[in-house]
């Protein structure tokens, strides 16, 4: 077997409470490499055709990358299971120290089968696996639960994954926490842990992963720490995260307000790192192996909602939890994605889904409960529903935690023309009205509405360059070709399993010489391209193959009903020529045919019919 | 000259707490030193995360005046190594019986999985890599007590 991979997966059965390994076979190794490719592969293997994502034939799988664990700046793991909010592949990223201890403790990744009869934990000491009671711990908040099994196992070491209430509660944007201020955010792989009474995984490694060429290996480290600090992109992350997006996003008139009714909000800067250096910020944190440092930790000290820490208030939860509510107040947003963190749900979804009954308030769609006005800016209010929705314990928390095309479904009346969300997920808070490419991003993205399977939005909005031509926003002409080299580029290096932040500064070139030097195989600049082709063309046949319409290759209502009614894209909105003309191209660069499958001819060059299936051997 | 005297002229390895971001790159490069291959938990020193990550403490070895290790060590396996100031672990005298690294005040002493056999900071003979590979600047190799030159 090469290095830096560990050789096999660990399997677990909570139905029959069995466990074993099976070694991860050379051509799943050298063709797909890991994380998202190994997900994908093995979802559409170990997966009955339509099965229900709550049913104990659903996998929750968490994988890592041959260079997860090592020293190569920035690496991560993931979470890939069929998602409950979409009936379709879900893969959900997550730094900090849990995926890199999968690897110490012997593994490639983990495999979760079946359901247990009553809650239970899973306790992974090396090879010694346990699946223990976890009655006494249902019901605890996520954070909670780390800390409880973490003083039952007598180690504070141990490195834990757990859910919260909202997934117990299988609400269908439930997250899994990854210790700490780190989770699998989108999709509801939560929901999807809560359905096998799983409350949390335990894991304490002590094997270590080792290297083919460690003296090429070192010089390849070196060289990747210097491609991140030539990166500006990278030296921003240092500085301030992802918080200043908020005022670069109001700026350019993305930044979604008042569930994307328009483009920009009055007190952005109170969002941004502006209001979050003034309020919340103290000190810089790491993921494990990680120099760029992109967490800013920091606490509520003062006010109303004083007490407790917070990590940064990242762009997507800022913005979805603020401006899109109308929220201005940093520390009543850091206060109500902390809930949802606790509670463990994702804050992105949660926050698409309060804008939508804000909104359905205002309108008149939906009834105000009982001394709480639904309308937005009202803290008050996004605090009750967040706890509705995690306890499930009213009408309003049962509507509201199927996720707003659901719940939109049920009103009835136009709710569906504001609910946001493409497939059933949530939007991110990128309104793309005003960007074209990013359109098309969020309307091809495997997952559902998503910004992290290539993003044109700053380069579309800056007029910056690709391929040495300006970017021209409005433009439909070459945007499918640009965003399917992006969209390959990042499944390709989803399989490393790489930090999106990484990838702004580390090379191609780089990542290739420090898998060549960890593997002992020849690894190229190019071929994360090839291998990230695979990968969309496996994840598209998953889709359809569990009943995905193409027709929903489109966006939000909003963005073609709607023009935004201010700021720099001002009486913009995506008309439906438009849409047609940048799928039609891109379903034919991508090699599918008009009804967006993709052909045998496809399928065959880019290396998908010829894997052979994975057998699971119990 | 007592043996312990000598020792507080030697090279020590100190920690800027509130530069540390957790990241264990520190622990990284140790562990590759000392076995071979990557994992935090096989370093010879080790960071303490504490409030939800909110501060991290680098927990070294202090190269200490008083020894626990060394005091402890029934085969006389330890001894100070005059060049760095370092206690360091004679490998062929050790015999792995581990009570160094269970009375270890800092709990950095670690244990070769296959030979049993102790393994500490050794202040990787005068230059450090975890203070070379630490992004952040929050390691920092000092000489301690007396002339510098």
């Amino acid at each position: 077997m090469p290095k830096a991979w560990m050789g096999k997966f660990l399997f677990v059965d909570l139905g029959s409470g069995s466990s074993w390994t099976q070694e991860v076979p050379d051509w799943m190794r050298s063709k797909l490499m890991g994380g998202k490719a190994f997900g994908a592969k093995l979802l559409t293997d170990l997966t009955p055709a339509g099965c229900d994502p709550f049913a104990p034939e659903n996998p929750l799988m968490i994988m890592t990358g041959p260079l997860t664990g090592t020293s190569a700046p920035s690496m991560r793991g993931c979470v890939v299971t069929k998602s409950p909010l979409t009936g379709t592949f879900l893969d959900s990223y997550f730094g900090g120290y849990f995926s890199p201890e999968v690897k110490y403790a012997g593994y490639d990744g983990i495999i979760i089968l079946g359901q247990a009869q009553e809650p239970v934990y899973l306790w992974i000491d090396d090879d010694r696996v346990e699946v223990r009671p976890a009655a006494h711990l249902w019901g605890q908040d996520a954070l909670e639960a780390n800390a409880a099994v973490k003083s039952e196992l007598n180690d504070e070491t141990v490195k834990i994954l757990s859910i919260g209430p909202a997934g117990e509660n299988r609400v269908l944007y439930s997250l899994i926490s990854c210790e700490y201020n780190r989770q699998a955010g989108r999709g509801g792989a939560g929901a999807v842990m809560g359905s096998k009474h799983l409350k949390a995984i335990a894991v304490r490694g002590t094997n270590t992963v080792t290297i083919h060429d460690p003296e090429a290996f070192r010089a390849a480290v070196i060289q990747a720490n210097a491609d991140l600090e030539k990166s500006e992109d990278v030296q921003a992350m240092r500085d301030g995260g992802t918080a200043p997006a908020v005022d670069f996003a109001n700026e350019t008139g993305l930044l979604p307000s008042r569930n994307f009714q328009d483009g920009s909000f009055e007190k952005a800067s109170n969002l941004s790192d502006i209001g979050q250096s003034k309020h919340l910020w103290l000190n810089s944190a790491a993921c494990l192996g990680c120099p760029i440092r992109c967490s800013k930790m920091g606490a509520v000290r003062t006010g109303k909602y004083a007490g407790f820490i917070t990590d940064i208030v990242e762009y997507e939860s800022a913005a979805l939890m603020g401006s899109n509510l109308g929220i201005s107040d940093v520390r009543a947003v850091a206060h109500l994605v902390k809930l949802c963190d606790r509670f463990g749900m994702d804050s992105m979804s949660t926050g698409g889904v309060i804008g939508f009954a804000m909104e359905a308030g205002e309108r008149g769609l939906l009834e105000s409960p009982d001394g709480i006005s639904l309308e937005f800016g009202n803290v008050q209010a996004a605090e009750y529903l967040i706890r509705s929705i995690a306890f499930v314990d009213n009408d309003l928390g049962k509507l509201l935690a199927q996720g707003v095309k659901r719940a939109a479904a049920a009103l009835g009346g136009d709710a569906s023309a504001f609910a946001q969300h493409v497939k059933g997920l949530e939007s991110p808070a990128w309104g793309p009205r005003g960007a074209a490419g990013t359109g098309l991003a969020f309307m091809t993205a495997d997952r559902g509405g998503c910004h992290q399977r290539g993003l044109p939005a700053p380069l579309e909005v800056t007029g910056g360059e690709w391929e040495g031509k300006p970017v021209q926003a409005l433009a439909v002409e070459g945007k499918a070709d640009m965003l399917i080299q992006m969209q390959n580029y990042l499944a390709g290096t989803d399989a490393l399993v790489k930090c999106d932040f990484g990838g702004f500064g580390v090379q191609p070139e780089t990542y290739a010489a420090l898998l060549s030097a960890a593997t002992g195989e020849r690894h190229t600049a190019d071929e994360f391209d090839r291998l990230g082709e695979r990968i969309w063309n496996l994840t598209r046949n998953f889709n359809l193959r569990e009943g995905l319409n193409p027709a929903d290759d489109t966006l939000p209502k909003r963005f073609m009903q709607d023009p935004l009614p201010s700021g720099p894209n001002k009486g913009h909105r995506f008309s439906a020529q438009d849409m047609a003309f940048m799928l039609k191209d891109y379903y034919s660069l991508r090699g599918w045919d008009q009804a967006g499958r993709p052909t045998e001819e496809t399928l065959k060059k880019v290396g998908v019919q010829d894997l052979p299936k994975f057998e699971k051997s119990s | 000259m007592t043996q312990t005297l000598q020792s507080a002229k030697g090279l020590r390895l100190i920690a800027h707490f509130d530069l540390c971001t957790g990241c264990e790159i520190c622990q990284l490069v140790c562990s590759e030193r000392l076995f071979g291959g990557f994992n935090p938990r096989l370093a010879a020193l080790r960071i303490e995360h504490r409030r939800e990550n909110l501060v991290h403490e680098p927990i070294l070895c202090e190269q200490c005046h008083n020894p626990f290790c060394q005091n402890v060590c029934p085969v006389q396996a330890i001894s100070l190594d005059e060049d760095t100031g370092a206690r360091v672990i004679d490998p062929d005298t050790c015999i792995g019986c581990g009570l160094c690294a269970s009375y270890c005040p800092r709990q950095v002493i670690v244990q070769d999985r296959e030979s049993g056999k102790s393994v500490k900071c050794d202040l990787c003979n005068g230059d450090p890599l975890c203070v070379r590979a630490c992004p952040t600047g929050a390691l920092e190799l000092i000489v301690q007590g007396g002339d510098h030159a």
